[in-house]
Formats: C-alpha cells, sequence, structure tokens
C-alpha cells in the first residue's frame, strides 16, 4: 500500500474482500456440507460401497477368530519363522508379530520362569537372530510342569490401540481384524502404549507402527494365516465365528477357553486352553 | 444485530468453511467411509501376495515326493498333526503381476530359477521339533540327538519325507513290520476278531483278514490317539507301540480272505443298490481298486452301516468318508451296507 491510498480506500478494499470471500464460500458451503460434514456411516448408507473393494470377499460374511491349544504346542516355532518370512518383518531378535512363551515351574519356586525364542540362551542356542529355537535348560533342576504358549496380537473387540490412535491409522475392520494403515500412521506409539499384550512394535526403518494382522492378505483370499498354515501340530486354530462348522467354532464349542488379561476389558479374540492364571 | 458483529460473524463462518475445504482436500475420501479411518486402507492391506502356498501348490509339479509324503508319519490329517513341505524347504513364494516370484529369504526364486532350499543340515532342521526339551508335550515323539543320531545327520537314516521309511540297511526290517512277529503279538485279539481276522457270527470284531495294510495300521493309531472313537479298541490300541502296529498289520494284510467272482453282473448289482460311486474305490465286490482305499470284504451288514454312521456322526473322519456318508440318508446307508454285507471271505 503506497501513502497516498486514503482510509476511505482501504475501508472500500476490505468491504469489497468480505464480500466477495462470504457469497464464494456461501456457494461452495452446500456443496462440502453436503460431502464432508455428513458423518460416514451416513453417506455409506446413502449409497457408498457397502464392504471395501477386496475382490471375492465380503467382509459382512465373516467374523474371524483366533485359537491357540497350549497343550499341542512343541515350541518348534516354525510359526515364527513363517511369520516373518510372510510379513517380512525384521529379522533380529527384538521384532515379532508373533512369538512363543515358554514357562516352567521349577520344585520350590513360587513363580514360573519365562523364556521366549528371543531369550539370548535361546539365540546361542539357534545361532543366529534369523532362526529360533528353545534350548535344553533347565536340565539341573526339577521341574514341576511346563508348557509353551504361542503369542499374538489379540484382535480385541474393544481394543485400546485403536482408541488412544490420534490420526485413525489403525482401526476394527467389520470381519473382526484390527488393522494398521501405514500411510497414516505418524509414529507416535501411543498404541504401543495402550497394548496390555505387547503386541505392537516400532518399526524404526518405515518409522510407522507394526503388528500381527492375522495374515488380513491371506485370510481375505480363503487361506490360513501363516502361522496356522504352518504349526505342525494343529495347535493354532482359526477360522470364521459365522461358519459352525468352522476350525475355531468347533474349538470353542468344545473347549472351556480363557482370554489373556480379561481385566483390561479390552475383549481379546484369541482364545486359550491349557493355560494357566500365571499366563498373562 | 450491529454490523461489526454481522461482520465478525461472517467472517468465523469464512473461515469455518475454509477449514472444511481444506479437510475435504487433505483427507482421503474414503475416511470414514466405514469407521473412523481410511476406509481404502483396508482393501490395500488385502492386496498383498501371500508366500506361503500350501501343499497342493508343490503336489502339482512334485507329485512323487508328495505321495511318500502323504504316506508318511508327517502327514497325519486325522489328528492336525501336519508337517507341511513349506515348513522344511520354505516358503514357495508368490508371483507379482510382472510374473516375477516374490521372495528374499530364500534365495534364488522357484521354479524360475529353478531352486527351492533342500535342508543340507537335517539335524539342525528335525531337532527343532524332536529334540527333547523341557515344556515338549509328550505326544511330540523326541529323542535325545547326541545319543540317537550318534552326531549323524538324521536324513542318514531317516527318508525326510516318510520319517518311519528307512535308508539303507535299516530300509528291509523296518519296511511294513514283521508279520511272523506280528502273529505272535494278535493272541488277544482273536476272541473278536477270530484267529487269522476273518469274522464270523458270534465275533463282535469286524474282518481284518486281507485288509490293505496301510489301513489297517492307521486304524490302529487312530484308535490308540482317539481320533477314531471306540471304548473297547482305545483300551486294545493303547497299550500297541509303532512297532507293535505296523507288525500287526503286516499280520492281518498277509491273512486270505478273497472274493467271489466280479464282473460286469456285479456292476450292475451295484449300481441298482446305489453302491455305483462306492465301486469306483472300493469296487463292486468290495475289493478295493487301490491300494489307497480299504477292503470291505468279509465285513457284516451291521458293522458297515455302523462304520458309516460314524463318519456322518463324526465318531471316525476322514476327508472322503465324512463327506460322501454325510450325503447319505438312512436308507440309503442301509441299502449299501446290505449290498456290501453280501461279499463274504471266501
Ligand atoms: C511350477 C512347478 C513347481 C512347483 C509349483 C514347485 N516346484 Fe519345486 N521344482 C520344480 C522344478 C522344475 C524343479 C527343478 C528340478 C530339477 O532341477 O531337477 C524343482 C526343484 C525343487 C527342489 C529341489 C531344488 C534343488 O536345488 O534340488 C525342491 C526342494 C523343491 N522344488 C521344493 C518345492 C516345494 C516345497 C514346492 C511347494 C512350495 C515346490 N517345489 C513347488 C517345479 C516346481
Ligand atoms: C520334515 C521336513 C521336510 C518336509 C515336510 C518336506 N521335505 Fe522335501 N526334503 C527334505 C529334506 C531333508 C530333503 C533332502 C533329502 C535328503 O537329503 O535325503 C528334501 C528333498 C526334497 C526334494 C528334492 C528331492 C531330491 O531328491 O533332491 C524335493 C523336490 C522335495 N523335497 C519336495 C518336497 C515336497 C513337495 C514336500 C511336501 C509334500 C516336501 N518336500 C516336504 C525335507 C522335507
Ligand atoms: C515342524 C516340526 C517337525 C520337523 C521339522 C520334523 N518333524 Fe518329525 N514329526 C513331527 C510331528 C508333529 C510328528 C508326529 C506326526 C503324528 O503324530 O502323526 C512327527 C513324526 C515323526 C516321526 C514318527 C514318530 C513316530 O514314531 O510316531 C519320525 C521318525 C520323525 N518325525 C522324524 C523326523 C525327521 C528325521 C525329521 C527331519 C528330516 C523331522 N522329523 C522333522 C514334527 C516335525
Ligand atoms: C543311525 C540311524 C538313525 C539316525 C542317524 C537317526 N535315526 Fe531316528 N530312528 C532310527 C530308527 C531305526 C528308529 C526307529 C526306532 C524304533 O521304532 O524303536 C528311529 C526313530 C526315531 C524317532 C521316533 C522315536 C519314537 O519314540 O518313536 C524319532 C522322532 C527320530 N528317530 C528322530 C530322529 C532325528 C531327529 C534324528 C537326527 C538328529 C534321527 N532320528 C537320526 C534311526 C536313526
Ligand atoms: C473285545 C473285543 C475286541 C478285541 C479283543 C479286539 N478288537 Fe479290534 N475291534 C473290535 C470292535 C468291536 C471293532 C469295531 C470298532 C468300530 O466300529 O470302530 C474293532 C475294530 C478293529 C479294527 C478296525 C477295522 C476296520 O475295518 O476299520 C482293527 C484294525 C482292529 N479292531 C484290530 C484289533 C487288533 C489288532 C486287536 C488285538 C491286538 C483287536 N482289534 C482286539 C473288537 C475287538
Ligand atoms: C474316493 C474313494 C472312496 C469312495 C468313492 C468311497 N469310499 Fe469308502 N473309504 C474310502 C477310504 C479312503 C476309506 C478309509 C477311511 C479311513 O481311513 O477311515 C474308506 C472307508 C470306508 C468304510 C470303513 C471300512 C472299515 O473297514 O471300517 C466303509 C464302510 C466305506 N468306506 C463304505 C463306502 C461306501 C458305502 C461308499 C459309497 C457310498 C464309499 N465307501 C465310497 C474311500 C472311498
Amino acid at each position: 500500500m503506497d501513502d497516498e491510498t486514503s482510509a476511505d480506500e482501504v475501508q472500500a478494499g476490505r468491504r469489497a474482500f468480505l464480500t466477495c470471500f462470504g457469497s464464494a464460500l456461501a456457494g461452495g458451503a452446500v456443496a462440502a456440507t453436503a460431502t464432508a460434514l455428513l458423518p460416514g456411516p451416513a453417506r455409506a448408507a446413502a449409497g457408498g460401497a457397502p464392504s471395501p473393494a477386496i475382490p471375492d470377499y465380503d467382509w459382512k460374511q465373516h467374523q474371524w477368530a483366533f485359537g491357540v491349544d497350549a497343550r499341542k504346542c512343541i515350541g518348534c516355532l516354525r510359526c515364527v519363522e513363517a511369520c516373518k518370512a510372510e510379513n517380512e518383518v525384521a529379522l533380529d531378535a527384538h521384532h515379532f508379530r508373533t512369538w512363543v512363551e515358554r514357562y516352567v515351574y521349577v520344585e520350590g519356586e513360587d513363580a514360573p520362569r519365562i523364556d521366549s525364542q528371543a531369550d539370548p540362551v535361546n539365540i546361542a542356542a539357534s545361532g543366529s537372530e534369523q532362526h529360533y529355537r528353545f534350548a535344553n535348560r533347565y536340565q539341573d533342576q526339577k521341574v514341576e510342569r511346563a508348557f509353551f504358549v504361542p503369542k499374538l496380537c489379540n484382535h480385541c473387540t474393544h481394543p485400546a490401540c485403536v482408541q488412544v490412535c490420534p490420526t485413525g491409522a489403525t482401526f476394527k475392520t467389520d470381519d473382526g481384524v484390527v488393522l494398521i494403515d501405514h500411510t497414516y500412521c505418524i509414529g507416535c506409539q501411543y498404541c504401543v502404549q495402550a497394548c496390555p499384550y505387547g503386541a505392537r512394535f516400532f518399526n524404526v526403518e518405515k518409522k510407522v507402527t507394526e503388528k500381527c494382522t492375522w495374515c488380513y492378505h491371506r485370510i481375505t483370499k480363503g487361506l490360513l494365516p501363516a502361522c496356522v498354515e504352518v504349526c505342525p501340530t494343529g495347535a493354532r486354530i482359526f477360522g470364521d465365528r459365522r461358519d459352525k462348522q468352522s476350525p475355531i467354532s468347533r474349538f470353542l464349542a468344545e473347549n472351556r477357553v480363557d482370554v489373556l488379561k480379561p481385566e483390561t476389558g479390552n475383549a481379546p479374540n484369541v482364545f486359550y486352553v491349557g493355560i494357566d492364571k500365571d499366563v498373562r | 444485530m450491529p454490523r461489526h458483529i454481522r461482520r465478525l460473524l461472517l467472517v468465523l463462518i469464512g473461515l469455518g468453511l475454509v477449514a472444511v475445504a481444506v479437510r475435504n482436500l487433505v483427507v482421503d475420501r474414503s475416511f470414514y467411509e466405514y469407521g473412523h479411518y481410511r476406509g481404502n486402507a483396508v482393501a490395500e492391506i488385502a492386496r498383498d501376495k501371500p508366500k506361503f502356498q500350501g501343499t497342493a501348490y508343490c503336489q502339482s509339479c512334485h507329485a512323487a515326493e508328495y505321495d511318500t509324503w502323504a504316506h508318511g508319519l508327517h502327514y497325519s490329517p486325522d489328528t492336525a498333526r501336519i508337517v507341511k513341505c513349506e515348513v522344511c524347504h520354505g516358503p514357495g513364494g508368490g508371483r507379482d503381476p510382472g510374473q516375477n516370484y516374490l521372495h528374499a529369504a530364500t534365495g534364488p526364486v522357484h521354479p524360475g530359477n529353478l531352486k527351492l532350499a533342500v535342508p543340507a543340515d537335517t539335524t539342525a532342521l528335525c531337532t527343532v521339533c524332536h529334540e527333547q526339551i523341557v515344556g515338549r508335550p509328550a505326544e511330540q515323539r523326541q529323542i535325545v540327538s547326541g545319543e540317537h543320531a550318534g552326531g549323524q545327520q538324521c536324513s542318514l537314516c531317516h527318508d525326510a519325507h516318510a520319517p518311519l521309511r528307512f535308508k539303507g540297511a535299516l530300509a528291509a526290517a523296518a519296511a511294513g513290520g514283521n508279520p511272523a512277529a506280528g502273529q505272535r503279538k494278535t493272541a488277544a485279539c482273536a476272541p473278536c476278531h477270530g484267529p487269522t481276522g476273518v469274522s464270523a457270527a458270534g465275533l463282535i470284531g469286524p474282518t481284518l483278514a486281507g485288509q490293505n495294510r496301510a489301513y489297517l495300521a492307521a486304524a490302529l493309531a487312530a484308535y490308540r490317539s482317539g481320533a477314531r472313537k471306540n471304548p473297547i479298541m482305545l483300551g486294545v490300541a493303547s497299550v500297541l507301540s509303532n512297532s507293535d502296529i505296523e507288525d500287526i498289520a503286516a499280520f492281518f494284510a498277509s491273512q486270505k480272505c478273497a472274493a467271489g467272482p466280479g464282473g460286469a453282473a456285479q456292476l450292475a448289482a451295484a449300481r441298482a443298490a446305489g453302491a455305483a460311486m462306492c465301486a469306483s474305490c472300493h469296487g463292486a465286490n468290495g475289493v478295493p481298486t487301490g491300494a489307497a482305499w480299504p477292503s470291505l470284504l468279509g465285513q457284516s451288514t451291521d458293522y458297515l452301516q455302523g462304520a458309516l454312521r460314524s463318519y456322518a456322526g463324526g465318531d471316525r473322519s476322514h476327508v472322503v468318508m465324512s463327506a460322501i456318508a454325510k450325503s447319505l440318508d438312512d436308507a440309503g446307508t442301509a441299502k449299501v451296507a446290505a449290498y456290501y454285507g453280501g461279499a463274504a471271505c471266501k
């Protein structure tokens, strides 16, 4: 603005701008509110896609769930290696989407001793951070009881991780799976903190959070999750609760199942048999 | 309303609209389509290519290895105890749309470069599942590799695809059990199955003579594990070891239970009884058409009917027979059972 410009002209300029601005926006407003302000479900009902565009798959037809029969687990860790290969998880001893814990009750001790494939002794037994095996430990102790417990994301009905996500990058699908949208994840790691099961970890390279998806890319093609596919003893069970004949429906009908940390109110969808109260 | 307030309101509304417009531009259109997230993310995640292909995929090119494996103890679908090809060989990988194989961990890809890992160190491979360690349940057969293998590779003696099939000098002794030894172990069976395994009126056990050896062994193993439910045979089989089972199966398989003449007339009769489909595996006269199917010769109508009912009801389970038995109604079951019930041992 140069010095000659009078106060009046400034006034006029401002008025003109505001009038213009106002009417232009008022026009756009109708269209904008129609699409953007309408809540999502209502938009979906008003002709939006009923189910994501996955070929030959309708998520309304499925409700996935997972079972673990700890009595059958032999601790071979093929599931852990298969998961890493299938999902290209970092091949080191610190990042696992699924893992296996061993609970050993030594005579005279109150609490079980717990180790997993990531334990340094077990890594030493396998000789590499890329392959896993349980070492033959506790040979000198008198062991009363011992068993293996496979663990993974519980795909909870009320997932705490989803509640704390500030960007809507993690969410629960209609078919019962908790997923992470890596394009929306900002790597704040609130969800890693929120998960009571330690199922999430941070992928330093991609700067996003990662976790088990029940191999969503496989189950939507009619395949089993990789860990279930390779389990040699049927200790991992997966299926559709809508199908009364599916392995998981039969597993749930035939067994008294437990979930981990029911008191947190997350309502897990991984059901266990053969564990005890020390498994949390 | 004073003018300056009106203007202020107008500006605020304007800014609100700008915010809405910016949100519209920046936030993905599919956000909120299904909930508080980007709807398109679901299909994007589902688009990933599977790497583990399953055994049917390997079978399509490696039929011989598959066949050996499917007749060995690393394949027991009844008990869901299956050690699949890719557990030992690594994932078969998937093709991307450009027809390239995708897999990094197994190195050169398959069959583009015709290489998939052949496990060289079988001691490392097999002990992952078979080494005796604290926590491993007793149902899993375990060895102390130092004592059992004496530092040798497991594959020196065991065929990895059918682990109780042995290589070298061990092969002859172990192949299919020892019938002479088996006979000595069958005294307890006679009261119910007859001394040579030919059932007759008054004997509650079915005919075992001339039955398919592998079928007999599998039946006894299934009773022992509880996969085939029968209280009498559970008690009998629970005391048998693996080698007892092989020997006993070899003995009964070697006993005679021959069929009457078959032929076109028999086939017509089978068709009339609604058993044409059964005949494609069990033969029109109860003599099986291939090594994979059991014989129905010498079984009573009652036993056959009971067997079909237990497949339909779930006390027995088998991929083929359970489906077939479920598809038969009561009258159909009775009719085919009566038909095959007439085929006595000769
Ligand atoms: C499209 C056909 C095809 C499929 C499917 C296939 N293979 Fe092969 N495979 C081949 C061919 C061809 C060879 C090379 C044979 C040769 O070199 O003599 C081979 C070789 C192999 C070898 C030996 C490699 C070597 O270096 O000697 C192994 C082990 C193997 N395949 C395992 C598998 C497994 C496990 C699967 C299932 C995941 C599988 N294959 C699926 C065609 C196939
Ligand atoms: C328990 C582990 C295991 C499983 C399960 C397994 N293999 Fe193998 N396979 C081996 C080993 C070990 C060898 C090497 C053979 C040897 O050294 O005697 C081998 C060799 C092979 C070869 C090469 C044959 C040759 O003579 O060089 C092919 C092909 C093959 N396997 C295919 C398959 C297929 C197909 C399946 C599934 C039906 C399968 N394997 C399941 C362990 C396994
Ligand atoms: C991923 C785990 C796994 C690997 C690897 C594996 N096995 Fe097995 N093996 C099993 C299971 C499970 C069974 C039991 C099958 C059943 O109960 O029907 C079995 C059964 C056996 C048996 C029969 C035991 C019996 O008498 O019932 C032998 C022998 C055997 N395996 C040897 C081997 C050898 C040799 C290798 C290496 C080439 C090997 N296994 C690799 C899991 C494995
Ligand atoms: C020198 C030959 C030889 C070698 C090497 C060998 N085995 Fe065996 N294995 C046998 C024989 C023979 C039997 C059958 C013994 C029986 O039925 O009592 C057997 C049985 C087994 C069984 C079944 C045991 C049971 O209780 O039924 C397993 C499991 C097994 N072997 C695993 C292995 C593993 C794992 C290795 C490699 C570390 C290995 N074997 C190396 C000869 C061998
Ligand atoms: C107390 C009577 C009794 C004794 C003793 C007995 N069995 Fe049986 N067995 C039965 C009955 C009843 C059935 C039919 C069970 C069913 O419907 O599954 C049967 C079924 C079988 C079958 C399955 C046959 C088929 O065609 O599927 C085999 C194999 C068998 N017995 C073997 C044996 C052997 C081997 C012994 C001795 C070690 C033995 N049994 C001792 C009563 C007996
Ligand atoms: C595709 C081949 C196939 C066809 C078709 C088939 N079966 Fe079978 N059948 C089998 C096999 C394999 C078994 C052994 C199952 C097992 O191990 O439990 C069997 C088992 C049986 C048994 C149990 C035998 C015993 O000794 O306990 C009976 C009874 C039987 N079949 C009847 C029939 C009848 C009746 C039909 C026609 C309605 C039929 N099957 C059609 C393959 C076949």
